[in-house]
């Protein structure tokens, strides 16, 4: 039973493609900013339970449930305003659905803040993108002048009562800073490293005041939600992993993409109705990273039945994360592709914690070694050890998603290393 | 007020109570649950970083949780001695040790070291590693602290430290992951007059004491509970001998005084007693000194000492309670020579009235105040302990300070309201916003410089002060606001013991006249001070120097008697908030230099009018006899009624100047000190260097 792609008037993201018009004129021709008045004279607390029922979970990578964490912002007391922060620092390897929501329809990110404002009791909102995407925060920079003349920012938006105003701010390129506490430093101007928590940031985020921080493309979701209804959103994907969802695929197809689908998609049809197919077909497949570069890869077995939502794939021992489906065909050099991937973690580590500071590196190390078969077989078991070492015994998360996709590795393709390890030997003696 | 919530939780089976808002470290220190940490410091904020610190909470993710950042929480369960404890610390121990160059034998901090102790308690026997340690490239950060950075383990604590309780950020972590480094932004000296206290933070030997590099072995060392007097705080040290020498000084913890910092000046400038040093009376022979024994000298002495003569003595800044006292006495009744006085800087009031010229509020007091007003002081110099106690207030609370007086660098902000004595009437005249906004205050706590009030209108100015205290409700019956901050370690208990003029004597000012006009016969100084210029002490026909240091004031004696600084001998020290504090002997006095109190007892007896004392014990009778306030060992004398001290003076349309100028050439002890020497360049070398880059 084949999932029904979505329509157009389905989509969220009308201009994922950038074939239509990215500017005001374009998005209002697509629908955009409609009802918006409404949304705004409705009582925030009235959308946060609508938010709930949705089953609308985060898009950044932990998949929490939205409305829950908007629930945690205190009403504002006047003492201290509440902030809403975007985070689109897009760092994860193989994601890259924020880049284009940002340059072909950026509106949808300017309404989802303004409602999301709105929701928070939040006067001002900041956008964090990152570094690298200077086009992207330039073309975001002009639809934000575009609302602001179309009176939808600013002071009294559309006679309303409500008051958003946006700032952007562009990051520096480090991996980290999309760690939303790190976000919040590096907002703040600090080093860009994770707090301890708690204090969470709906107590004492930005400036020691309440924030909530989400991703690009979980904020610019909530107004069509809000606007269309649960029952619209929930006929999408299974309980508990409602809605539509932007999948950004990449690797060995044959149409690398991102596509909006309905959540709760099967793997296979992912890459085949939508990317292309395989390189070199089906068969051809050895392993899929299902979630950005920190999530443990599927086996090509797995692949078969693996369902793309947060559930279907804890169900194999990895999970949805950023939705960054990175395919590796037969043709590829897993242990290569796996060991880069080390090298991403040991130069983004923010240093701060002692097993992540010192152990991504040591990891890296064992895995650049072993994976040119240069070590012994109880090397292979020390390195699934020091990766244990670090898992959970550290500040943030990054430390975990460094470790699993190593552990993935061992998991699946433990034969490979230890094939190069003995033609080594063989070598050598 | 809310009523103190509490939360009782479960740590390997025992059950304890603590407040609310406890981490579940603290909750195990109730209880003396030793939990290994290294970033995690009382006095610091919390870091997290270390993660030596986990534990295992029942109930929550499968993974242990750090202990030093986390609550405590009603009804918890904690383990700290469970298998996943113990797997987690021998990770961490492990990761910390396989870029650490483990190069013990040639580190300082051997024997003292946070990583050796607590590798041996949980750590695991052998390495895995087999890649490259990294090695991490030194950085010079001036001359107080030796840097080997390849031994840090980023605790951040000395980054905190930095920030938090010096207030010079300069100290920072550069670059990410294994490349962190921990340093100043730029390579240059770190200008801090609390730097060292890093180097007891440091919990590895990547920072430690450059002075003290590669002298001794903490193993090998005497240790000795004395007393700083490099200011007149107080702060508790150690002082570290081996082999009858000072090797270092270190801090010993007194949250009343100084919590566990030490300023730089107390730490590093023991290199001082070694230097410049009197070692033998010395007599001086055609403008030159020579060395004789202490017979000679007292038969030198003794003629000149003959009390139908005007003999004049000036004490200096670096004395303790026994000496001055008995200086005293042998000047007022073995000599019968009101002409004495110990207040150099030309303080204006005497001993009479005790809460005039003491730091009231205490210097724990200044955690309760809820405002600061100086006036004419700078406490960074001064007394850079206090400073930062205020700082620590000014940063948690948002405590509000007001200046009256040069426009220095606390390192924290405050309002600045004038310069000269007439902005004082400013704060309290009732019309000003400024009045308004102080007299809102409850607890507000005023601090007066001690050199400020021996301007020649320091009385006035001391009243002026008054009213505003009295104005702003600074002296209630239960708020004692008024603080006179004193500098020198000898100020207070000269004046508790009367060390100037009781009767019809010459004070400084007339004593110095009389020099000019020649008609002093015999100058007794007794000690340094650097308040007093030593070409205003030529003009007695005979000048004696008592001192342990050939200073300026040596140079213009006639003959010189050695005598001890303070760790040469038991002594009882009186701070600026009136605490006694008693500080023993560290090491026997150099070489023929004499106990200061047995050489006046000594010169009694052979002038026949013997001091009534023959051993330390009789004179502390004595002086408790004079200053019944002293049998307060270690404390505070209990509060005295409020009296408002007679008297008038016009003020001068002179600003307040810094008087402190020099911070690391103060005293006799530091101005002999190489070590301070090179801080007083560096700090210098970089104000130039800061005002070219502008
Ligand atoms: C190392 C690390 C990097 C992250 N990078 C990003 C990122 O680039 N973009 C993002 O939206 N979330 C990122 N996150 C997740 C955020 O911390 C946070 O959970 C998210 O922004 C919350 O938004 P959501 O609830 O809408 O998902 C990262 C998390 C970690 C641990
Ligand atoms: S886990 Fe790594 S990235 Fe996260 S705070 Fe610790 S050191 Fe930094
Ligand atoms: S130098 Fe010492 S105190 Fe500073 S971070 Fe390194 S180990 Fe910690
Ligand atoms: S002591 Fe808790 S993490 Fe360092």
């Amino acid at each position: 039973m084949a999932t029904p792609k979505l329509s157009i008037e389905d989509k969220i993201f009308k201009n994922l493609d950038g074939s239509d018009d990215w500017s005001i004129k374009g998005y209002q021709k697509r629908g955009g900013y409609d009802g918006l008045k409404k949304l705004l004279t409705t009582n925030p607390d009235v959308h946060i339970a609508q938010l709930k029922e949705s089953a609308l979970r985060g898009r950044g990578g932990a998949g929490f449930p939205t409305g829950l964490k908007w629930s945690f912002m205190p009403k504002p007391d006047g003492k201290k305003p509440n902030y809403l922060v975007c985070n689109a620092d897009e760092g994860e390897p193989g994601t890259c659905k924020d880049r284009d929501i940002l340059r072909y329809d950026p509106h949808t990110l300017v309404e989802g803040m303004i409602v999301g404002c709105h929701c928070l009791g939040a006067e001002t909102g900041y956008i964090y993108v990152r570094g690298e995407y200077y086009d992207e925060s330039s073309r975001l920079s002009q639809a934000i002048d575009e609302a602001y003349e179309a009176g939808l920012l600013g002071k009294n938006i559309l006679g309303t009562g409500v008051n958003v105003d946006i700032h952007l701010h562009l990051g520096a390129g480090a991996y980290i800073c999309g760690e939303e506490t790190a976000l919040l430093e590096s907002l703040e101007g600090k080093k860009g490293q994770p707090r301890v928590k708690p204090p969470f940031p709906a107590g004492f985020g930005l400036y020691g005041c309440p924030t909530t921080i989400n991703n690009v493309e979980t904020i610019a979701q909530v107004p069509p939600i809000l606007k269309k209804g649960n029952d619209w959103w929930c006929q999408f994907g299974r309980e508990n992993n409602h809605g539509t969802k932007i999948f950004s695929v990449s690797g060995a197809v044959n149409l690398p993409g991102n596509f909006e689908a309905p959540m709760s998609i099967t793997l296979k049809e992912l890459i085949n109705d939508y990317a292309g197919g395989v390189i070199g077909g089906w068969e051809n497949l050895q392993a899929i990273i299902p979630g950005g570069s920190s999530t443990p890869m599927l086996s090509a077995e797995d692949c078969e039945t693996a369902i793309m939502d947060f559930d279907g794939l804890r169900e194999f021992g990895t999970g949805l994360g950023t939705a960054a489906v990175i395919v590796m065909n037969k043709d590829t050099d897993l242990l290569r592709v796996m060991t880069r991937i080390s090298a991403f973690y040991k130069h983004e580590s923010c240093g701060q914690c002692t097993p992540c500071r010192e152990g991504v590196g040591w990891v890296f190390r064992l895995m650049e070694r072993l994976s040119r078969g240069e070590g012994t077989l109880e090397e292979l078991d020390q390195l699934y050890d020091v990766t244990k070492k670090i898992e959970g015994k550290t500040i943030c998360a990054f430390a975990d998603g460094a470790m699993w996709p190593v552990q993935g590795t061992l998991k699946h393709f433990r034969h490979l290393f230890e094939e190069k390890i003995k033609e080594n030997m063989k070598k050598s003696a | 007020m809310s009523e103190i919530k509490t939360i009782t939780l479960t740590i390997d089976g025992q059950q304890t109570t603590v407040p609310a808002g406890s981490s579940i470290m603290d909750a195990a220190k109730s209880l003396d649950i030793e939990i290994p940490h290294f970033c995690f410091h009382k006095r610091l904020s919390v870091a997290g970083n270390c993660r030596m610190c986990l534990v295992q909470v029942e109930g929550g993710p499968p993974k242990p949780t750090a202990s030093c950042c986390f609550p405590a929480g009603d009804g918890m369960v904690v383990h700290t001695q469970s298998d996943m404890v113990k797997d987690a610390r021998k990770g961490v121990m492990e990761f910390l040790l396989i870029n650490h160059p483990l190069d013990c034998p040639i580190c300082d901090q051997a024997g003292e070291c946070d990583l050796q102790d607590i590798s041996v308690s949980y750590g695991s026997d052998q390495s895995h590693f087999a890649e490259q340690k990294r090695a991490v490239e030194d950085k010079d950060i001036g001359p107080k602290i030796k840097t080997v950075m390849t031994r840090c383990i980023h605790c951040t604590r000395c980054i905190r430290f930095a920030t938090e309780v010096a207030g010079v950020e300069e100290m920072g972590a550069t670059f990410r992951g294994e490349n962190m480094s921990v340093g100043t932004y730029v390579e240059s000296a770190l200008q801090s007059e609390l730097a060292g206290n890093m180097i007891d933070l440091c919990p590895v030997g990547a920072l430690t004491s450059k002075p003290y590099a590669f002298t001794g072995r903490n193993w090998e060392l005497i240790k000795t509970p004395s007393v700083d007097i490099m200011d007149a705080v107080g702060s508790n040290i150690e002082v570290h001998s081996r082999a009858g020498k000072v090797m270092r000084i270190i801090p010993r913890e007194n949250d009343e005084v100084n919590e566990e910092w030490i300023s730089d000046t107390a730490r590093f400038s023991y290199d001082g007693l070694y230097e410049n040093r009197i070692t033998s009376p010395l007599l001086k022979n055609k403008g030159k000194f020579r060395a004789i024994g202490w017979k000679k000298a007292v038969e030198t002495l003794l003629p000149k000492l003959d009390n139908k003569k005007t003999i004049a003595g000036l004490v200096g800044d670096l004395h303790a309670v026994e000496d001055l006292f008995a200086f005293n006495a042998f000047m007022k009744t073995t000599l019968g020579s009101d002409h004495v006085d110990a207040r150099m800087n030309g303080f204006a009031l005497d001993g009479s009235y005790r809460p005039s010229y003491l730091f009231n509020t205490t210097i724990e007091g200044v955690d309760s105040a809820d405002a600061v007003v100086i006036i004419g002081s700078n406490p960074r110099l001064e007394a850079p302990i206090i400073n930062a106690r205020i700082r620590k207030n000014v940063v948690n609370r948002q405590m509000p300070v007001y200046m009256v007086g040069a426009e220095v660098d606390l390192t924290y902000k405050y309002k600045h309201l004038g310069d000269k004595p007439e902005n004082i009437a400013e704060l309290y005249d009732g019309k000003s916003a400024i009045s308004k906004e102080l007299a809102k205050f409850e607890k507000p706590l005023i601090i007066l410089g001690a050199d400020t009030l021996g301007r020649s209108d320091g009385l006035g100015i001391y009243k002026e002060a008054e009213k505003l205290a009295d104005k702003i409700g600074a002296l209630s019956s239960n708020w004692t606001g008024l603080n006179v901050l004193h500098n020198k370690a000898s100020a207070v208990a000269a004046l508790d013991l009367g060390v100037y003029p009781e009767d019809k004597g010459m004070d400084l000012g007339k004593t110095l006249k009389a020099l000019e006009k020649g008609t002093v016969d015999t100058l007794i100084l007794y000690g340094d001070s650097t308040h007093v210029d030593a070409e205003k002490l030529k003009g007695a026909k005979f000048t004696v120097y008592i001192g342990s240091h050939r200073d300026a004031y040596a140079e213009v004696a006639d003959l010189v008697l050695p005598v001890t600084p303070y760790t040469e001998k038991d002594a009882w020290w009186v701070n600026t908030e009136g605490r006694l504090q008693e500080a023993k002997a560290s090491v026997a006095p150099l070489m023929n230099a004499k106990e200061d109190w047995k050489v006046f007892r000594h010169l009694s007896g052979e002038l026949g009018k013997p001091l009534p004392f023959n051993s330390l014990e009789e004179l502390r009778a004595h002086v408790l006899k004079k200053c019944p306030n002293y049998k307060y060992n270690n404390c505070i004398a209990p509060a005295e009624k409020w009296v408002s001290i007679a008297g008038a003076d016009k003020l001068l349309k002179k600003s307040f100047v810094e008087t402190v100028t020099n911070f690391y050439k103060s005293n006799e002890i530091l101005k002999a000190s190489k070590v301070m020497t090179e801080c007083a360049e560096s700090s210098l070398n970089k104000n130039k260097a800061m005002r070219k880059a502008g």
